[in-house]
């Protein structure tokens, strides 16, 4: 191959790879912060047909506060806080009242554990 | 439409947290110091292409190597995978209660590449296909008074066997165990078949080809444990154990075709693991979203998206290291192509072990806790069992702070970068025998190694964000 045609090959191939990374790496706007624990308010997450409203809600705490959220459902299941191993039942059209230390960090999430749904992505910080 | 794409947590409780902004940019900016150390404290003659291998101890060896230890070791390895099946067939259908999820792919699968490097090949007399293919191999030579005949191993296809073995494992674990719809995982059902179906496809290759020929090539966990004991100091050969220059084993490792390719899987499928939910959410989203409205189910779109995405990690990471080679090649005095493509591939086996580490740390340490409480007292999950009075122990997630498992992570990626670079300087020495010319065709692995490391922290700086 003369190095012209190297040079378009690898011109091509350069653009060929960025408009991968384009799709590839593309942002995903769509995580909507249903949920938000700024203002003093208590979060509440309300499942209805068995599924979070919303999405799946984002709750960040740092390290040592208190974390402190409801669960509203329509379905009767049990909320289960992995990493925390806090569990609690929830009855049909009830709700459920969570408040605990942050003392574990990382990325935890909470299901509701018989239908395997998530419905709250809980970050602690450092 | 809206979708909302299922989430998986097989095993895992826990998330690790992004790395922050100011720990990638540290991280990346001592990549590129110590890459520009790198180039100008160059040595000029290879150190690492001679073994200088010292045999250790004969009484020591003989025992360790003694017929009866052999057989006592293929015994516990065809034990523990014979219970692992067990437990997956038999046991509960919660992965994460289950013995043989974590043991397969948490204590084996991430476990045995470290106490590679630490302490050599320590699978190779523990593998249980190997065990009972020797087994039946000696049956065969006591009964028909010859060894058995086998086929000519094809050297063309060299490890390619392995490679698509190794991504067809994580496949399984990370895009077909993730992807069940309201997916929890795995099921230890699938898991049990999986390793059923192996063990006979694994025997039947051994007694085509010879036991010994298909661990060096085909059978995926010899070959990939295999690898990453290349880089440590202890072996076996002729017989003996013995200690070596580390890292000097590594040198010779790639001239069978298809290592290259081993090491590109490896790579890859720890990169899409740690970007599918951070880095590639959204264009996987994007994927998803498209093939569900064409009409395909949730779960086939999740699988078949995934794939896509597994399978241009791997064509991706094998351009990368490909632009490498071809650049070397501009280089004057550059061996042929094929020799640059082979000569440089073992460079890339401290990267893989890096982004191992980088993106499995905490969760074998987390995860190994429960194997050796909960799943050990309880190994099929079904909370009547308590063989060690550790069942109802649970993981202790305040073990590591998420600052330890930052520093580790980038530890390991700045630390596998130095290695691969000096593995790749010190091969261009012996191929170039102008150390000038050497060390001008190391920009270009200066720049796949680079890449690989920034991808690496990238990747980390935004899993799960």
């Amino acid at each position: 191959m003369s190095s012209k045609a190297t040079r378009l090959v690898g011109g091509l191939l350069v653009i060929v790879v960025a408009i991968v990374l384009l799709v590839v790496l593309k942002k995903d706007d769509s995580s909507s912060d249903a949920t938000s624990n700024a203002g003093g308010k208590v979060p509440t997450i309300v499942v209805e047909h068995g599924k979070p409203v919303g999405g799946i809600a984002d709750l960040t705490y740092n390290k040592g506060e208190r974390i402190h959220f409801i669960v509203e459902s329509d379905v009767s299941d049990e909320v289960h806080m992995h990493g925390y191993d806090v569990m609690k039942d929830v009855k049909a059209g009830g709700s459920v009242s969570f408040d605990f230390s942050a003392s574990i960090e990382g990325v935890f999430e909470a299901e509701l554990e018989g239908r395997k749904e998530q419905i709250l992505e809980l970050t602690v910080n450092p | 439409m809206s979708f909302v794409l299922p989430v998986a947590h097989a095993l895992v409780a826990r998330k690790d947290l992004p790395i922050p902004a100011w720990l990638f940019a540290w991280g990346a900016s001592i990549v590129l110091i110590v890459s520009f150390f790198a180039l100008s404290a160059a040595w000029r003659k290879p150190k690492f292409e001679q073994e200088r291998w010292h045999p250790v101890g004969a009484r020591l060896s003989r025992a360790l190597l003694s017929v009866p230890v052999q057989i006592l070791c293929g015994a516990v390895g065809v034990l523990l995978l014979g219970f692992s099946i067990y437990a997956a067939l038999h046991g509960t259908e919660a992965p994460d209660r289950n013995f043989a999820l974590t043991f397969v792919f948490v204590t084996a699968w991430l476990g045995l590449p470290l106490f590679s490097v630490i302490i050599g090949d320590v699978f190779r007399p523990f593998n249980p296909w190997r065990a009972i293919g020797r087994a039946i191999g000696g049956g065969f030579s006591a009964i028909a008074g010859q060894r058995p005949a086998h086929l000519t191993y094809p050297e063309r296809l060299g490890r390619w066997p392995a490679a698509i073995g190794l991504l067809a494992v994580v496949w399984l674990e990370v895009v077909y165990g993730s992807s069940g719809g309201v997916a929890v995982g795995l099921s230890p059902d699938s898991l049990g078949l999986a390793a059923l179906l192996y063990s006979l496809y694994t025997l039947a290759m051994m007694a085509f080809f010879g036991v010994e020929k298909w661990c060096q090539t085909g059978e995926i966990f010899s070959v990939y444990f295999g690898m990453f004991s290349q880089l440590g100091s202890f072996g076996t050969k002729d017989g003996r154990l013995g200690r070596r220059l580390p890292l000097s084993a590594a040198t010779h490792w790639a001239t069978v075709p298809g290592s290259a390719a081993v090491v590109i899987a490896s790579i890859a499928s720890t990169s899409f693991d740690g970007a599918q939910e951070g880095a590639f959410k959204g264009g996987i989203k994007q994927v998803f979203e498209w093939l569900s409205e064409a009409g395909l189910s949730l779960t086939t779109s999740l699988r078949v998206t995934d794939t896509i995405f597994m399978a241009l990690c791997f064509v991706g990471v094998g351009l990368v290291y490909l632009i490498g080679v071809r650049g070397m090649a501009t280089v004057r005095g550059a061996p042929p192509l094929r020799k640059l493509r082979t000569g440089f591939a073992h460079t890339l086996i401290p990267i893989a072990f890096a982004y191992l580490v980088a993106h499995y740390f905490s969760l074998f340490v987390f995860q190994e806790q429960a194997q050796f409480t909960y799943l050990l007292s309880d190994p099929l999950g079904t909370a009547t069992t308590d063989l060690f009075g550790t069942a109802s122990s649970g993981i202790d997630f305040k073990l590591l702070s998420a600052n330890a498992i930052w520093y580790v992570q980038v530890g390991a990626l700045v630390i596998g970068h130095v290695v691969g670079l000096t593995l790749a300087h010190d091969r261009a020495t012996a191929y170039w025998p102008d150390y000038r010319q050497a060390a001008r065709s190391q920009y270009w692995m200066l720049a796949v190694m680079v890449a690989f490391t920034c991808f690496g922290l990238y990747l980390l700086s935004v899993a799960n964000a």
